[in-house]
């Protein structure tokens, strides 16, 4: 079953193909939640897979998908992310162990620690994604001027982080 | 730049995730004081494990197998007719669909040999809300069940 038709059976609800969906969805998905929400990223994918089926009627073009599921993911995994940042301060964040992520570079998950959620996510739009600015600040709602304050901070971090 | 962390949807938390979205099922979830490798392979073997834990089921034969999809048959006490489910099976992830039910269990390892194990089961909707009040009705017998795939796999080994 190809994409469009696995949308259009998940559409009218049929558990299999919903089932078939998250698997087709998950890399994707995963990526953006991982990057994003880090620690929180299989809560940030699974709470995604959640609005994206509760919405899925919504979306009359199937075609469309990946940008919606895009959205979607991006606004969980921020919203988690956020949360984590206010429980937490960033020193206590950084110095979290990383053995919830075996085979990852640490030095990468660290630096995306002691970034802030809003940095972390313009820098996986942009270099994760491919977005351009003013694509990242029209899907986040913020100025492009903004997410280029945020992407020059998140890449001034890690420089500094990589500096040979 | 490479090596971005990645989340992950585990088997469990697929189901977790289907049980939101369908208004008429009910799931619970328990940790298994038994290993993953022993609780699925009791429970892949559809034909043997479901009469055995399942008091509505009298038998299930598999009529059709591709792969991780299957066609099965099974025969209940007080239906005439045998009710067929369209199944989708892997390692962890079992989900099981006629017309009018719909069955699903998925499982994970954990450490220590114990196994988080989720099961769902109910009506195959997505409307109407209404279906929600059912909802307890379908996690009292999925409870049953779960008691009965750990009586099924027999008491837990002792412990050194």
């Amino acid at each position: 079953m190809g994409l469009q038709e696995l949308v259009g059976a998940a559409q009218r609800g049929d558990p299999l193909a919903m089932a078939a969906l998250l698997r087709a969805l998950a890399p994707y998905v995963g990526r953006i939640c991982g990057a994003i929400a880090l620690a929180d990223g299989d809560d940030a994918m699974q709470e995604t897979m959640i609005q994206v089926l509760r919405h899925l009627r919504s979306l009359r073009d199937p075609a469309a998908l990946q940008g919606w599921v895009r959205r979607i993911a991006v606004r969980e995994a921020l919203k988690l992310a956020r949360a984590r940042a206010r429980q937490l301060p960033v020193d206590h964040v950084a110095d979290q162990a990383t053995d919830d992520q075996p085979g990852l570079r640490l030095e990468l998950v660290d630096t995306l620690r002691q970034l802030s959620p809003d940095q972390r996510v313009v820098l996986v739009l942009r270099d994760l994604e491919g977005f351009t600015e003013a694509q990242a600040a029209a899907l986040l709602g913020v100025e492009t001027g903004t997410v280029k304050s945020r992407l020059h901070r998140a890449r001034r971090a890690f420089r500094e982080r990589w500096r040979p | 730049m490479t090596d971005w962390p990645t989340a992950q949807l585990d088997p469990v938390r697929q189901l977790r995730v289907l049980a939101e979205v369908l208004p008429g099922v009910g799931l619970v979830e328990r940790v298994l004081d038994i290993p993953y490798e022993q609780v699925w392979s009791f429970l892949a073997d559809l034909e043997h494990s479901v009469p055995a834990f399942d008091p509505m089921v009298r038998s299930l034969r598999v009529l059709a197998r591709d792969g991780e999809h299957l066609t099965v048959a099974t025969r209940m006490p007080h239906l005439p007719i045998p009710l067929r489910f369209q199944v989708e099976l892997r390692d962890g992830w079992c989900l099981m669909r006629s017309r009018p039910y719909l069955v699903g269990m998925a499982a994970v390892p954990l450490p220590g040999g114990r196994t988080h194990y989720a099961h769902l089961e109910g009506l195959p909707v997505r409307r109407p809300p209404l279906l929600q009040p059912l909802r307890p009705l379908f996690r009292r017998i999925v409870t049953g069940d779960i008691n009965g795939i750990t009586r099924a796999l027999g008491p837990p080994p002792p412990r050194e």
